[in-house]
């Protein structure tokens, strides 16, 4: 499990993101923060590729939500 | 008799042979609720007088030869995030607290076009994804089978109030497991369907390209009869597809003889304690029932082989940050100005999406591409696939983390980033708390997924066993 960001790189962040650490709260703040820990894993896992080297150009992102239509008819 | 021990079916076929009066059965469920839901707090919002009124005219309507079908004077409850015309809606949060729509979801409007009666809204995790959380206005929905336990969520209160018979069955929606976590920790049945094949129009959006609508039930044949109500196209719901809708009741048999399916036990044998680490290894009693089943199904005449995929660890991962980018959109206002709105739990899971990327995003869903059609690959050799849902039994309600849902593996996340149908169906206990498997199919095929998962239930006969809150109120 990697680290959480640190709390200066959190803050600029946070920051730049929008988020008003006072209206937050310094627990919420600081809960928020420790759940970084976990972007490190997800970062690396989508970008996994098997070969070690970055992700084929053609791989195209999923359009799963587009179906065809079906009309029954064959 | 105790109208409420019947499964909606056979409800059903007592109304329509004139032995059960909706208007009994309405109220049965009523004092259910009055009498045990201060233990299960599955129900936010409930509607005694409208859902008389209802059971009335549906029992005027049957009596007169008007029958809707199969579902109609059967209570029902609706996630508290399925909107529905002037009746509150709050999505679990402080911020609609006092929202009433002025519409009602697509799904509420076939159900109840199918005649079904609505009892209440049912408690759920706030935005679908913030629980159990203790510090929100509604106190989190207890499991069935004991109250000390978590239901799962996010369709929390719809599983507690279909486990522990306050309803007859009801909705959730599911995100990454909402509807199959809880119908594994109550010991009932959840359909997480196909992308595409329920209308999710007027459902509060988590993730749009991850959500699902569905149904919760005691039993199979209950949800493949919502099912039938539920499925078919939705002009107003981009996601929704045009593909014709079979008869799932029609599907329903106890013989799987030459059904192929594929067994993946790579996640739960390995890949949950190679992805997550150690203490993610399945319980000794999960893998035994989950062997059990899988013996089941060969004995009812399927094939089963081991089937491959990429590991549990590239669906989960590919789920969440696709989850909270496009959850993380929806609600970033929210975060910027009224961050003390959202409960803790809510607010420390989805604002994390305001640390990461566009190119983050683009990659997961990349990747949800080559896992897609790396499962699809896999598929093309078997008709179903058997997998493993939670692999042990509810923890205790206080032991829930803010990030729990980060540390464990997710079985049934896999089923979202795909889209393909999956149901949890309940194959054994561990300590007097239900463990249940998945049950997954090929896109639209949900009539071949209710018939896997009917003729195992009634193999197994493990649907019979019920929680002691389940039992008859005194004097009924």
């Amino acid at each position: 499990m990697s680290e959480p960001i640190s709390p200066e790189r959190f803050a600029l962040l946070a920051e730049r993101a929008g988020l008003d650490p006072v209206k937050i709260g310094a627990e919420r703040f600081e809960e928020l923060r420790q759940g970084t820990r976990f972007l490190a894993r997800f970062q690396a896992s989508v970008r996994r590729t098997g070969t070690g080297s970055p992700r084929e150009r053609a791989v195209e992102p999923a359009h799963i939500f587009v179906h065809p239509r079906q009309t029954g008819e064959g | 008799m105790d109208p409420t021990q019947l499964s909606a079916a056979a409800s059903s076929r007592a109304i329509a042979a004139g032995t059960l009066s909706p208007v009994a059965l309405a109220e049965a469920y009523l004092d259910r609720i009055a009498a045990l839901d201060n233990q299960l707090h599955s129900f936010v919002l409930v509607l005694r007088d409208e859902a008389i009124a209802a059971a009335r005219e549906a029992e005027c309507d049957i009596r007169a030869g008007r029958s809707k079908g199969p579902l109609h004077g059967v209570p029902i409850g609706l996630k508290d995030i399925y909107q529905t015309k002037g009746i509150r809606t709050t999505a679990g949060s402080r911020r609609y607290l006092d929202h009433v729509p002025d519409a009602d979801a697509e799904t509420w409007v076939r159900l109840r076009n199918a005649g079904m009666i609505l009892l209440g809204k049912n408690e759920t995790h706030e935005f679908a994804i913030g629980g159990p959380d203790f510090t929100l206005p509604f106190p989190p929905a207890r499991n069935p089978w004991n109250p000390a336990h978590y239901p799962a969520g996010s369709s929390s209160g719809t599983a507690a109030a279909v486990g522990g018979h306050l309803c007859a069955g009801g909705m959730g929606s599911d995100t990454g497991g909402s509807i199959r976590g809880p119908a594994a920790y109550c010991g009932i049945v959840g359909l997480k369907p196909t992308y595409g094949r329920v209308s999710r129009r007027g459902v509060f959006p988590l993730s749009y390209t991850l959500d699902h609508c569905g149904p919760l039930t005691r039993t199979v044949e209950d949800c493949a009869l919502m099912m039938q109500a539920l499925a078919g196209h939705d002009p107003l719901d981009p996601a929704s597809a045009d593909v014709p809708v079979p008869n799932y009741a029609a599907a329903l048999d106890r013989r799987l003889d030459g059904i192929r399916i594929g067994a993946i036990r790579h996640w739960h044998e390995r890949d949950a304690v190679a992805g997550f680490g150690a203490g993610n290894e399945p319980s000794a009693a999960y893998v035994a029932a989950f062997d059990a089943g899988c013996r089941t199904l060969e004995r009812l005449g399927a094939r089963l082989v081991d089937l491959r995929v990429p590991p549990l660890l590239d669906y989960a991962d590919a789920n969440r940050v696709i989850l909270l980018a496009e959850a993380y959109a929806l609600h970033e206002t929210d975060f910027q100005k009224r961050p003390e709105l959202f409960g803790r739990h809510c607010f420390a899971r989805l604002a994390l999406g305001a640390f990461l990327s566009a190119a983050d995003y683009v990659e997961a869903v990349r990747r949800r591409r080559e896992l897609c059609e790396a499962t699809a690959s896999a598929l093309a050799g078997v008709d179903l696939i058997v997998s493993a849902n939670a692999t042990g039994p509810a923890p205790r309600i206080d032991q829930v983390g803010t990030y729990a849902t980060f540390e464990r593996p997710s079985y049934t996340a896999p089923y979202n980033l795909t889209g393909l149908p999956a149901l949890s169906v309940p194959i054994g206990f561990e300590n007097d708390l239900p463990l249940a498997f998945q049950i997954a199919g090929t896109p639209f095929g949900e009539a071949a997924v209710l018939h896997a998962g009917f003729a195992f239930e009634q193999a197994s006969g493990i649907f019979e066993r019920q929680p002691p809150i389940a039992a008859s109120l005194p004097g009924r």
